[in-house]
């Protein structure tokens, strides 16, 4: 019945836009339409539905306004932009309106851009791979074959941004806390530590959030500038974790998100004699409520290290890699401390990413395969796709989301029970 | 006696036969460098910089039609040598609000960044192979921002006239063989003007399979330009067309905003909307 309604809504929605593509030449609402499935392989059998995790349709429509009065506004060259989707969620049963941004954007002297509202934030140099992006993500998203626009999840924010020759500078300010979008056991199965297995809908652990309080916002700085061709930044953020890395209550699976600030650095440019754009980023994760490693409920203070290197070759050939390392600091605390039943950890967690991408017949149709595979953890994860451009508005997108694990605690390992595979509809306008 | 003095005689001849055509092949070698040279002043550099808004229409065997309509920025650093452009697509609409930079080099690769709006993504892009296709069209990256002078060798062919305009023709031939996927391509340059009006391509077969038309040249600000113009891919019977709209030269583009700002923030003043 639900799916019905939404379909009616969206159907309506489509002739009123195409009515009004039709009386302007060019609409000033623009957007899309998307229908897409994923099908379940096999699988565990313990997500409230075990033969899909993805089966919805969307609508996105975005716009954007320039005033040109007053005239002291107009001087500041501001910009208003919103972005919002309807999606009708038949997974979850739902009809969903998300503002994905909604801002104000002004520039009150010529060095300064002031950005206020609902935005989606990225910086740093890795692909798929976050050390100084402190910002949220959806892994959810990620994991069930929705596109990867939606691995950003937007934060309700101020950026201030200052250039300059010498050095340019961003800072964030966040004073409502957003956490990462996790993955709950609902639509994609888990290891929930507090069962000890992997779990699915039966997991019913509780989210603390940190209340929003002044004292609670967070702020993520970025410095960066040019040097030749080499692009470099230094970052520093303090707020808290976007993953509920903290236990707050044992028997109570309370979950909670610790404190954290994090301070790093990236370099990128053209890889010397090689060819192609190689880049590096370190960045130390200070777990502010447990800096000593001794309180084994909290998540231990840690660096983290990524080198990437990328170059194209003849007839649309990509390929991109990465080493990724993370490692615990104070692990010898974190192993004096553990007690059975505690995920098992590495010191040094060690990640590599291999990405081609292949284009055919001018552009039209696009393929790629991106694969995590980690030594250390003995787990993989592959995210083929075909992405067919049918013409300038139809897109077919086909897929799968394909992971395997030794242990089921490991991160890939944990979801080898969602393997998908997925069909995306698009219709731009 | 007289063996030796016809002996003398044809090897003198042979070796001033020799010179002479040697030094013909320079001349034309030299002059075809100097009219290619010319060429790409007057195609990739007029003034000091250059907006416009520029559309393509890429039509398929079957008659299927794309659609792209993008502005771009170009400023030169100096004549000749390295320049910027920034360019901002328009349409299709899965790709309005994208944005690319490009720092475009002499002797070595370009810089280039791309700008994904939907996830505020900015991405520095490899380039080591110039010769893909631009936007999905028949042009490709090298044929909108231009090919060094250095990596060809160009012989003057001759003169010919194309329809009212005579021209020199020029046949360009990669220095390095295998690195593009023509083995030569033949210029046919206005000599008024300066400005290519036909560019043949010819594979590694000695066959011709693409070809460049010029269809219309305005003076604008007092500099001929292209405004529309053909790639026909003979092979896939395909072709790309290009229309130039709101060409202005010496804009006031300075340098200063050819940076991760731009990509950003775009600047309404010389894109609209």
């Amino acid at each position: 019945m639900l799916g019905k309604v939404c379909s009616f809504i969206l159907i309506v929605f489509i002739l009123v836009i195409s009515i009004s593509g039709v009386l302007s030449a060019e609409p000033a609402v623009h957007g899309f339409i998307e229908g897409a499935y994923g099908p379940k392989f096999s699988g565990d059998k313990l997500t409230r539905k075990n033969d899909h995790n993805l089966l919805e349709q969307r609508l996105q429509l975005k716009a954007a306004y320039r005033p040109r009065k007053p005239a002291w506004l107009a001087s500041w060259n501001p910009e208003f932009f919103y972005k919002g989707d309807l999606l009708s969620d038949e997974y979850k049963e739902t009809l969903r309106y998300q503002i994905r941004e909604g801002y104000g954007l002004v520039s009150p002297l010529s060095w300064m851009d002031v950005k206020l509202g609902r935005q989606i934030f990225t910086w740093g140099t890795g692909d798929y791979l976050f050390i100084n992006d402190v910002f949220p993500k959806d892994y959810e998203s990620f994991f069930i074959g929705r596109d990867d626009e939606y691995l950003k999840a937007p934060s309700d924010a101020g950026k201030f941004s200052i250039y300059n020759q010498l050095v340019s500078m961003d800072v964030v300010v966040i004073p409502s806390f957003t956490p990462d979008v996790s993955i709950r056991g609902d639509r994609v199965s888990f290891y929930d530590n507090f069962l000890g297995r992997i779990a699915g809908k039966e997991a019913n652990r509780i989210f603390t959030e940190p209340a929003v309080q002044p004292k609670n916002t967070e702020i993520a700085t970025r410095l960066y500038r040019n040097l030749g061709e080499y692009e470099t930044a230094i970052y520093a953020f303090k707020g808290f974790f976007n993953q509920p890395v903290g236990i707050k209550n044992e028997s109570a699976k309370e979950v909670f998100y610790p404190k954290l600030a994090v301070f790093g650095a990236s370099i990128r440019g053209p890889a010397p004699s090689l060819g192609g754009i190689a880049s590096g980023e370190i960045g130390y994760s200070d777990s502010l409520q447990d800096r000593s490693g001794k309180n084994r409920l909290i998540e231990n203070s840690g660096m983290k290290y990524l080198l990437g290197y990328e170059r194209d070759f003849p007839k649309d050939l990509r390929i991109g890699i990465q080493y990724f390392a993370e490692q615990m600091l104070n692990f010898d605390e974190f192993k004096a401390h553990s007690q059975p039943g505690d995920i098992p950890r590495d010191e040094f967690r060690q990640l590599l990413t291999f990405r081609i991408t292949k284009f055919f017949w001018l552009q039209i149709l696009e393929a790629s395969l991106f694969t995590f595979y980690s030594p250390t953890d003995s787990d993989a994860y592959l995210r083929p796709r075909l992405a067919w451009q049918a013409n300038d508005r139809w897109k077919l997108t086909v897929g799968a989301n394909i992971l395997f694990g030794k242990h089921d605690w490991t991160e890939f390992g944990q979801l080898e029970g969602n393997d998908n595979f997925y069909t995306r509809i698009r219709y731009s306008f | 006696m007289k063996k030796i003095l016809f002996v003398s005689v044809i090897a003198f001849m042979l070796l001033v036969s020799g010179f002479w055509t040697k030094n013909i092949y320079a001349q034309d070698t030299q002059s075809g460098t100097t009219a290619m040279s010319e060429m790409l002043l007057a195609y990739y550099y007029p003034q000091t910089d250059a907006k416009s808004e520029i559309s393509m229409r890429i039509v398929n065997r079957q008659g299927q039609v794309r659609q792209r309509r993008l502005t771009m920025l170009r400023l030169n650093q100096t004549p000749g040598g390295d320049q910027l452009y920034y360019i901002y697509f328009h349409e299709p609409a899965d790709i309005k609000g994208m944005s690319f930079l490009v720092l475009k080099h002499i002797g070595r690769d370009d810089d280039r960044w791309l700008y994904l709006p939907a996830i505020d993504l900015v991405k520095r892009i490899a380039t080591s192979d110039k010769r893909t296709s631009f936007a999905g069209s028949d042009f490709t990256y090298e044929d909108v921002s231009g090919r060094a002078l250095d990596d060809d060798g160009y012989d003057l062919l001759g003169e010919e006239n194309l329809g009212p305009y005579s021209c020199l023709v020029v046949k360009s031939t990669p220095k390095r063989p295998g690195e593009a996927e023509f083995s030569y391509r033949k210029f046919w340059i206005d000599k008024t003007t300066r400005l290519p009006l036909k560019v043949e391509h010819y594979d590694l077969k000695g066959k011709i399979y693409k070809v460049y038309e010029t269809q219309e040249i305005q003076t604008i600000q007092g500099v001929p330009t292209i405004t529309k113009a053909l790639m026909k891919d003979l092979e896939n019977e395909r072709y790309t067309e290009i229309n130039m709209k709101e060409v202005s030269y010496n804009a006031g583009i300075t340098s200063d905003i050819f940076q991760e700002r731009l990509l950003r923030r775009p600047p309404r003043q010389w894109i609209g909307e």
